[in-house]
C-alpha cells in the first residue's frame, strides 16, 4: 500500500508539464460592445423584451438587496460573534494553537504545490491584478471586522508561496516523498497541537474549526474504507461482494440525520461495556461510515473506467492481485475520480451543518443562538453569514475542481 | 489419460475452488462472530437500562402531540405516530419532487438561453444555491422568511383567493360534490375512449404514413367526455376557496408555515442540481444530431422536441433519480424547523420511549424502502426512454 500514494501523485504531474490543451477553436473575432449587446441581449424581438423585463426585475431586486446589506442591515451581531463563527468556545488564551496548525497546513499545501510541478499559468499582468484583488478583498474584510488577526492570515499566504518555491526548485524530488508522509501525519499533528500539552478538549471546539475538522476527518478516513468497499463490491467472492453491496446500499439508503441519531443513541450500546467514546467521536465515526459508502461508489466508477487491457497487462507481467490493484489499476482509477471526490468533499462539508441539530456548536448553531439579548431580531444576518461561510469554501473548491479537471484532462484519455 | 489427469489433480488444500469456498466460509464466520458480539453488547446495554429489544412498545400510548398530518391524538399508540410521520414525509417529498423537477428543467434550459442576461441569472441562482447547505436554507426560509411574514390580519392576499402569512399558506382546492361519483364514471370512460383513439391513430399512422395527431385527438376526446359528464352529473366539483376567519384560515388547502419552509428549501435546493443535470445532458447530445434535424427541415422547436430532448432524457434520468433520492432523504432535515415528518417524529419517540435501536432501525428501513420504490419507478421511466430495437 505504501507505493500507492507516490504513483497517485506522479500521475497528474506528467500531463501538467507536457500537455497543454490544444487550441481547437479559432481565435474569436473582436466584437465591439454594440455588436455584443445586439447579439447577446437583443438578438430577436422576444429576446429584447425578455432582456428589458428581466433586467428591470433583477435591477430592482439587486438594488434592494444591496441597500439591505450595506445600509439597513445591522451587522454588529456578526462582528461580535466572529470568533464564535470561526472557532466556537475555543479559549482565547489558546488561540495560538490554531494559528500554529493553520501555518503548518498552509506550508504543507505550499510544499505539495511546489512538489507537484503544477505551475501557475498566469501572466504577470494577471498575477498582479489577482494579487491586488485579493489584497483589496482582505483589506475590506479587515476594515469590516476591525481585527488585526487578518494580517496573520495574510502572512500564511507567504508561507504558502515560500513552501512552493522551496519545494519547487532544488528540493522537488525530496519534497515529493516528504509530502505524502506529511499529509498522513498532518491529522495527528493538528490534533496534538490543538489538544496536547494542556490544550483544548474537543468539547470546546466549535464554529468553522469543528465543521472543517469533521469534514476532513470524514473524507480522509473514509478514503481507505471506501476503496476497500469498492474493491469488495467487485470481488469475485460472492460472500464478500454481497456484504459490501449490503453495507453500501444500506448506508446510502438512509439519510445522514438518521445515521447521526444512530451514532448518538445506539452506538454506545454496541460498543463493549467498558469502552466509552465521546459524543463528538461517535458522530465522526458516523460521518466516516456515511462518507465511505459514497467514496466507494465514486471509486467503483473510476474502476469501471479502467480498460480491461490494463488488468490483462498487469496479469501478463505476473503481478499478484493486490500488487496489480495497488500499482496498475488504482492509480489510474483514482486519478479519474479526483473531480467527483472533490465534489463529494464539498457536499460532506455542507453536510457538517447537521452537527447543529445533534447539539454541537458548529457554524449554524452559532448563527441560531447569536441573535439574543441586544442582538434580537438579527437572525437573518447571522444565518446569511453562516451560509456565506459555507458558500465561500464550497464555491472556491468547486471552481478549483473544474480547473483541475481541465488540467488533468479527465475523460479525454 | 484419465489416470494422468487424476494424478495431476492437486490435493484439495491446494485446489483453488476448494480454497475459494473455504475462504468465504471463514470470512462469513468472522462476520457472524462480529455481529454476534455487537448483538450481545447491545442486549447487555439495553437490559441494564431496563429496556428490551422487542417492538411491543409500538402498541403503547404515544402521549405526545403532533402538529399536522393525518388524524391523530396523543392517546393513540406509537405506531400511529410513526405512520403520521411517514405520511408527512411522503407529503413533502412527493410534492417536492414534482416542483423541483419543473423548476429545475426551467432553470436548466435558461442556462442555455441565447440571452446573456437570462443565462447569467440562472447561473447565479445555481452557483449560490448549490454551494450552501440545504439545512441552512430550510432554517432560513422558516425562521427568517416565513415566520417574519405579517400576522394573518395583515397577511398578503392575491385577489382574495390565495393567502400568505406567518400562519402559512392557503390556496383554493377542488372538493368533490354530490355528483362526483357519476362524473368519475364519465372520466374513466373518457380515459378508455382516449386510449382506443391513441392506438387507432398510431396504427393508422403506421399503415398510411399520415400524421397521427394522437396526442391532441385523444386529449380532445377525453375533454369532450369529461365536459359532457360534468354537465350530466351536475355539481360534481366545487372549488373550495379559503377565507380568513378570525385568526385562522378556513376552507381551501392550507399549508403550515413549517411545511411551506421545508418545501421551499427542498425545492429550491434540488432544482439547482436538476438544472445542472438538464443542462449537462442537453449539451451532451452530439451537435450533429441537431444539425441533422435542421437538415431534415425541422424547426428549432421540433429539433429540440424530437431530436435533442429524447436523447438528453436518456442521459438525464439516472442522475435525476439520485437527486430524487437526495430530496427524499433531505426531507429529514425538517426536524430543524419542527415539521413532524418521519425523522422528527422518531427522534421525539426516542426521547420519550428510549428504544433507540428499534426506532432507528424502523426509520432506516422505511427510508430504504422509499428509496427502492423511487428507484423502481425511475427505472421504469428509464426503460421507457431507452434505445429500442427495430420495433419503433
Amino acid at each position: 500500500m505504501s507505493r500507492l500514494p507516490e504513483d497517485l501523485e506522479r500521475a497528474p504531474l506528467v500531463i501538467a508539464e507536457d500537455e497543454r490543451p490544444l487550441e481547437v477553436a479559432p481565435a474569436k473575432e473582436p466584437t465591439t460592445p454594440a455588436e455584443w449587446v445586439s447579439r447577446n441581449l437583443f438578438s430577436s424581438r422576444a429576446s429584447g423584451i425578455v432582456t428589458v423585463v428581466v433586467g428591470v426585475l433583477l435591477l430592482y431586486v439587486g438594488l434592494r438587496l444591496l441597500r439591505w446589506v450595506f445600509v439597513s442591515a445591522d451587522w454588529a451581531v456578526v462582528k461580535s460573534h466572529l470568533r464564535g463563527y470561526m472557532i466556537g468556545r475555543f479559549p482565547q488564551a489558546e488561540i495560538w494553537r490554531i494559528w500554529v496548525a493553520v501555518y503548518f497546513l498552509v506550508a504543507l499545501a505550499g510544499v505539495s504545490w511546489g512538489a507537484s510541478g503544477l505551475r501557475l499559468t498566469w501572466s504577470w499582468g494577471k498575477a498582479i491584478t489577482r494579487g491586488l484583488a485579493t489584497l483589496a478583498a482582505l483589506g475590506a474584510l479587515l476594515y469590516l471586522i476591525e481585527s488585526t488577526r487578518i494580517w496573520l492570515a495574510l502572512l500564511s499566504l507567504v508561507a504558502l508561496f515560500a513552501g512552493a518555491v522551496a519545494a519547487g526548485r532544488t528540493w522537488r524530488f525530496v519534497a515529493r516523498r516528504l509530502v505524502i508522509g506529511g499529509w498522513l501525519l498532518s491529522f495527528p499533528v493538528v490534533i496534538l497541537v490543538l489538544r496536547g500539552f494542556g490544550g483544548v478538549a474537543p468539547l470546546e471546539w466549535g464554529g468553522l474549526l469543528l465543521n472543517a475538522l469533521v469534514a476532513v476527518v470524514g473524507i480522509v478516513l473514509s478514503f481507505p474504507l471506501g476503496i476497500l468497499l469498492a474493491l469488495g463490491r467487485r470481488s469475485t467472492f460472492p460472500a464478500v461482494r454481497l456484504l459490501c453491496v449490503g453495507i453500501i446500499e444500506i448506508v446510502r439508503g438512509a439519510p445522514l440525520y438518521s445515521w447521526l441519531l444512530f451514532g448518538v443513541f445506539v452506538l454506545p450500546f454496541l460498543l463493549p461495556p467498558g469502552l466509552r467514546l465521546a459524543e463528538i467521536i461517535r458522530v465522526m465515526i458516523m460521518f466516516v461510515l456515511f462518507s465511505s459508502a459514497y467514496v466507494a461508489e465514486i471509486v467503483r466508477g473510476g474502476l469501471q473506467g479502467v480498460h480491461q487491457g490494463q488488468y490483462e497487462a498487469a496479469r501478463a507481467l505476473g503481478l499478484p492481485t493486490w500488487r496489480m490493484m495497488a500499482l496498475v489499476i488504482l492509480p489510474q482509477a483514482l486519478r479519474n475520480t479526483i473531480p467527483a471526490m472533490i465534489s463529494h468533499f464539498i457536499s460532506l462539508f455542507k453536510d457538517t451543518s447537521l452537527l447543529a441539530i445533534v447539539g454541537f456548536l458548529d457554524v449554524l448553531r452559532i448563527a441560531r443562538i447569536a441573535p439574543q439579548a441586544r442582538f434580537s431580531g438579527s437572525l437573518r444576518q447571522t444565518l446569511l453569514f453562516a451560509a456565506f461561510m459555507f458558500w465561500v469554501v464550497s464555491f472556491s473548491m468547486s471552481r478549483w475542481s473544474q480547473r483541475l479537471e481541465r488540467r488533468l484532462g479527465v475523460g479525454e484519455r | 489419460m484419465a489416470t494422468a489427469a487424476e494424478a495431476a489433480r492437486p490435493p484439495f488444500w491446494r485446489n483453488v475452488r476448494v480454497l475459494r469456498i473455504l475462504g468465504q466460509v471463514i470470512f462469513l464466520a468472522l462476520v457472524a462472530v462480529a455481529l454476534r458480539e455487537l448483538y450481545l453488547n447491545l442486549e447487555f446495554g439495553v437490559r441494564r437500562q431496563g429496556q428490551d429489544l422487542s417492538y411491543e412498545f409500538l402498541r403503547s400510548r404515544a402521549g405526545f402531540p403532533i402538529k399536522e398530518g393525518i388524524s391523530y391524538s396523543p392517546n393513540q399508540p406509537y405506531l400511529r405516530a410513526f405512520l403520521v410521520g411517514l405520511v408527512n414525509t411522503i407529503r413533502v417529498a412527493a410534492v417536492g419532487i414534482v416542483l423541483a423537477t419543473l423548476l429545475g428543467v426551467v432553470i436548466g434550459v435558461l442556462r442555455l438561453s441565447p440571452n446573456w442576461l437570462l443565462r447569467k441569472a440562472a447561473q447565479i441562482y445555481v452557483e449560490v444555491i448549490r454551494n450552501t447547505p440545504v439545512l441552512i436554507q430550510i432554517v432560513f426560509w422558516y425562521f427568517a422568511v416565513v415566520l417574519t411574514l405579517p400576522a394573518i390580519e395583515g397577511g398578503f392576499s392575491l385577489g382574495g383567493v390565495f393567502f400568505l402569512s406567518n400562519q402559512g399558506t392557503a390556496i383554493p382546492w377542488p372538493r368533490a360534490g354530490p355528483g362526483a361519483g357519476i362524473w368519475g364514471l364519465f372520466l374513466l370512460g373518457g380515459l378508455v375512449v382516449a386510449a382506443v383513439m391513441w392506438s387507432w391513430r398510431t396504427r393508422a399512422n403506421e399503415r398510411t404514413g399520415r400524421p397521427h395527431h394522437r396526442l391532441s385527438l385523444s386529449f380532445a376526446v377525453f375533454l369532450a367526455l369529461a365536459g359532457l359528464g360534468y354537465a350530466v352529473a351536475g355539481d360534481a366539483l366545487r372549488l373550495d376557496v379559503p377565507r380568513v376567519t378570525g385568526l385562522i384560515y378556513a376552507g381551501g388547502f392550507r399549508l403550515s408555515p413549517e411545511y411551506t419552509a421545508v418545501l421551499l428549501g427542498l425545492v429550491i435546493y434540488t432544482a439547482a442540481f436538476i438544472a445542472e443535470i438538464v443542462r449537462g445532458s442537453i449539451l451532451a447530445v452530439d451537435k450533429g444530431q441537431k444539425e441533422a434535424g435542421a437538415a431534415l427541415g425541422l424547426t428549432p422547436f421540433q429539433q429540440l422536441r424530437h431530436v435533442v430532448l429524447p436523447q438528453a432524457m436518456r442521459i438525464a434520468i439516472p442522475p435525476i433519480n439520485s437527486q430524487y433520492l437526495n430530496l427524499t432523504k433531505n426531507s429529514s432535515l425538517a426536524v430543524a424547523v419542527g415539521y413532524p415528518e418521519l425523522a422528527s417524529v422518531s427522534s421525539t419517540m426516542i426521547n420519550q420511549a428510549g428504544r433507540a435501536f428499534q426506532i432507528t432501525v424502523m426509520v432506516m428501513a422505511t427510508y430504504l424502502t422509499m428509496s427502492l420504490l423511487i428507484s423502481f419507478v425511475m427505472n421504469l421511466a428509464n426503460r421507457a426512454v431507452a434505445y429500442r430495437g427495430v420495433r419503433r
